[in-house]
């Protein structure tokens, strides 16, 4: 049952990191891309680790589980910070978002 | 300085240690210098305030963000792989009503991570935001997520 809630969160993971790429290569602008980066590939992020947390919860006991958790709040930190500085720079330097309409 | 704040500190990093050496105990003198480090530094760092983070307002602000966090991140999934790109973004700019320092910083950085917007600037109290599809209901959940924050940090929206 755990093996199975397991491998299901980590091939949801890979979904949202499979969207989330897709995303940074079809989305039209560096703002729309840092929205595919920051929401789809964390979430993957989240999915994976929590299975992962799992196995090693039967294999390597409660402190390498929790190991993997923490890797999760600390890289959302870090996402949601770079996000942040890459679009205000972008604005800084007067790279217009892209619109609809705009080729 | 309460001895109560002292001893808390230090169990939490005594348990975060515990975490990252993966439960093993042959280092634990390495450890023990490390949590006596890592609390006297976090006291001189950030010294306990008067308002505290309380609980029950902290366990619904991550109750919030993690079932956002998921919304946002199906949204962008649905959006990147639907086979005609149907984007139209847009930029708008929200008056924050948060206190500046740590509340206005959590809500920034929030935002990032919540459906359909990425903080672009923050000056003073406006804060200017990308918004990946203009039909989100986006206003009304920037405003849900800082009353949230002003709950946890107890101060007026």
């Amino acid at each position: 049952m755990s093996e199975f809630t397991s491998n299901s969160l980590l091939v949801v993971g890979a979904f949202f990191y499979f969207a989330g790429t897709v995303g940074l290569l079809r989305f039209p602008d560096v703002y729309t891309r840092l929205h595919a980066l920051a929401k789809a590939d964390n979430l993957g992020l989240g999915c994976v680790l929590a299975g992962l947390a799992l196995q090693a919860l039967e294999t390597d006991g409660l402190a390498a589980a929790l190991k993997l958790l923490l890797i999760w709040p600390l890289a959302l930190a870090a996402s949601a910070a770079v996000s942040y500085a890459i679009a205000q720079r972008a604005a800084a330097l007067g790279v217009r978002p892209w619109q609809k309409g705009d080729e | 300085m309460k001895p109560l704040t002292v001893f808390w500190r230090g169990v939490s990093f005594a348990l975060l240690w515990w975490v990252l050496a993966e439960g093993r105990m042959d280092g634990w003198w390495v450890g023990l210098c490390g949590v006596a480090a890592a609390t006297w530094a976090s006291l001189r760092l950030s010294p306990p305030r008067a308002g505290r983070l309380r609980a029950v307002p902290l366990l619904r602000f991550l109750a919030f963000f993690l079932w956002n966090s998921v919304r946002g991140g199906w949204q962008v999934a649905r959006l990147a792989l639907r086979p005609r790109l149907d984007l139209a973004p847009t930029t708008l700019d929200l008056a924050v009503m948060l206190p500046a320092g740590g509340a206005r910083q959590l809500m920034l950085n929030t935002l990032s991570l919540m459906p359909g917007t990425v903080g672009v600037g923050l000056d003073d109290a406006t804060l200017r935001l990308h918004v990946l599809d203009s039909r989100l209901p986006v206003a009304r959940e920037a405003r849900a997520l800082e009353a949230h924050i002003a709950r946890l940090f107890e101060v007026a929206p």
